[in-house]
């Protein structure tokens, strides 16, 4: 039985069926910032056969430069591969020094098109390092600029601030801003190719979680105890995956176990995905031959509820001596909030899927959203948390990706926008 | 908002928090005595503990049973949730993200915490989940009441753990516990 039709056949006998689209891969907090920060430098016009010994002068100018800063930037540049913006702007080229000048000047197209070709565009250096009248001082030092016919043309440009994240940006980059060097690497982030082998891993199930997590949310919000929102916790780690935990919002559940009347955020700690938690720990508890209601708490709300929830808890299908949910899948019909972004990450989990994403609320997604004036904040991308992949201060990453169904029918139902996850 | 460093209050104003930090503190010792990372806390409305909490993680095997969670699950089974907004907290060390996002989702009124939580951190330690842009108003912090006996506890824990390493355990949690440090939940760096 290949995986996806073990999938198919985990939801299909409950009548569930699977939701059709697209996996995107969530941006890191990094990698967001990475795409935004920019900064100015100076760009020289060099002769070509000087270009390494202004580079020998700026180093000595410059002992602090670290180019390695700014190594995915191209250093030396011809004309030719210069963005449009910045050709129009450098163009035409001043007439340098360049032993040639025994040749008769010339003015055809054909001249200029040669004139550009022995130029090249030198990067110097980010703008704050040294100020633009001791810059032409340095170079007023050496050749070619130590004539007083040939003064240097000191240029800028604006550049992004940080590496390329992937290909196309570099290439997206080369034309907006200055050709850039892609190093196949994500400094940012997870490894593209990591992404890409764990895409391809989970792609043909996620359709199926995702209908299961939505089903769940949908039982337990019609006996009116949560919101609609549900998730699935998945063992992917041999051929064939098992669903380990199924588990809806529980939040209007009162403490004597029927429905409460809605105020406020109702009970926070029993989210899906809390309570989702607890479940992997009450399994692994009765793996162990623990008591798996041990300090259970009728607040949390971690025993079944459902048909659909207890028929996924009943089966022992842990593996024993695992860690807190290592290695485990989670799908979420929606971005869960902070609280349980960081309970996942608490949780040590390998993979993360969301059927939504949820700006004002959410903490995975880590594309920052508008303030307002009055220190509100209005429908943006996101908080701007990126919890998943914080690795300088977190000491947990899981690889996180959102969904796009196929069919646009907006498969998922819609709560409010306000509400924690 | 910055979390406020409470050695600027006046005596008075410290004595009053410093008793109910010492009862966060017996709760962090129950914790030890068990084998958890100890970390303690308890609730204060009107001047009265409401509630209590230890760190139950290990014995859980369920990595989010922090301290505040055990306390709030203990109120909540006698209170209204609306209780909570009229409600202080009184935590060893510094809640973690999760922590500081569930107590500013209750509304609890504000946090006084012991040490800072640098590795977790959710109220100045690593991230301001207590004021960072949300749906939900802001909620007061502040930090540093009996830090030293916070962190004399988290260090007696690890020294416990070291002494107990040579026992044989299951190879993927002590080969994940020595990769991220003794313990996972509410350790700080110092
Ligand atoms: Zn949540
Ligand atoms: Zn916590």
């Amino acid at each position: 039985m290949s995986t996806p039709d073990a999938a198919a056949s985990s939801i299909e006998p409950l009548g569930i069926v699977a939701r059709r689209g697209q996996l995107l891969p969530l941006k890191t907090k990094d990698e967001v910032r990475a795409a935004l920060e920019t900064y100015r430098v100076y760009v020289v016009e060099v002769p070509a056969k000087h270009a390494n010994a202004v580079k020998d002068v700026i180093q000595a100018a410059l002992p602090d430069l670290r180019t390695s800063d700014f190594g995915h930037l191209r250093r030396v540049v011809q004309f030719k591969f210069l963005p449009p913006h910045l050709q129009k702007t450098f163009s035409p080229p001043s007439r340098l020094p360049r032993g040639d000048e025994e040749e008769e000047p010339n003015v055809s197209e054909d001249a200029l098109a040669e004139e550009l070709d022995a130029v090249r565009f030198f990067l110097v250096s980010p703008t704050r390092y040294i100020q633009h009248a001791d810059l032409l001082l340095a170079l007023r030092q050496k050749p070619p600029f130590d004539i007083a016919a040939a003064p240097p043309r000191i240029l800028y440009a604006t550049v992004p601030a940080l590496a390329p994240t992937s290909a196309e940006q570099a290439a997206r980059w080369s034309i907006d801003y200055w050709p850039i060097a892609y190093k196949n690497t994500n400094p940012y982030g997870p490894h593209p190719s990591l992404v890409t082998r764990n895409t391809a891993e989970i792609q043909d199930e996620v359709g199926h979680w995702l209908a299961l997590a939505k089903a769940t949310g949908g039982q337990i919000c019609g006996l009116g105890l949560g919101e609609n929102i549900g998730c699935v916790v998945v063992d992917k780690t041999s051929s064939v995956s098992k669903v380990i935990a199924v588990t809806g919002d529980c939040r209007w559940r009162s403490p004597t176990g029927g429905p409460m009347p809605k105020e406020g955020h109702g009970n926070v700690m029993a989210h899906a995905v809390e309570r989702a938690i607890a479940m992997v720990a009450k399994k692994r508890l009765r793996v162990a031959r623990t008591d798996p209601n041990l300090l259970d708490r009728q607040l949390f709300c971690d025993s079944p509820l459902t048909d659909l929830e207890r028929h996924f808890f009943a089966m022992d299908n842990l593996l024993p001596n695992g860690y807190l949910c290592v290695d485990l899948d989670i799908y979420i019909t929606h971005e869960p909030c902070v609280m349980c972004s960081m309970a996942i990450l608490h949780s040590r989990f390998r993979r993360c899927v969301i059927g939504r994403r949820m700006p004002l609320t959410g903490g995975l997604s880590a594309d920052v959203t508008i303030k307002k004036d009055n220190g509100g904040i209005k429908p943006g991308n996101g908080l701007g948390h990126g919890i998943f992949w914080r690795p300088s201060e977190l000491n947990w990453k899981f690889l996180a990706w959102d969904w796009v169904d196929e069919d646009n029918t907006d498969a998922i139902s819609s709560i409010k926008d306000t509400m924690h996850v | 908002m910055k979390t406020i460093k409470t050695a600027a209050m006046d005596a008075d104003t410290r004595a009053y928090h410093e008793r109910f930090m010492r009862d966060a503190i017996a709760m962090a010792e129950l914790a030890l005595k068990s084998d958890e990372t100890p970390v303690g806390c308890v609730f204060v409305k009107d001047g009265e503990i409401i509630g209590r909490g230890g760190n139950e993680t290990n014995r859980t095997l369920n990595g989010t049973r922090h301290a505040e969670f055990v306390a709030i699950a203990g109120i909540l089974e006698k209170n209204p949730m609306g209780v909570l907004k009229e409600t202080d907290l009184y935590v060893t060390v510094e809640p973690c993200v999760m922590c500081a996002s569930m107590l500013r989702q209750y509304g609890v009124r504000a946090v006084y915490f012991g040490c800072w939580n640098e590795r977790f951190g959710g109220t100045g330690g690593v991230l301001n989940i207590h004021s960072d842009p949300s749906v939900d108003t802001p909620m007061p912090v502040y930090g540093g009441i009996f830090r030293e006996e916070a962190i004399m506890l988290l260090r007696k824990f690890y020294v416990q753990e070291n002494e107990k390493a040579p026992e044989p355990k299951q190879k993927k949690t002590r080969e994940l516990k020595t990769e991220i440090a003794p313990t996972d939940i509410h350790a700080p760096k110092s």
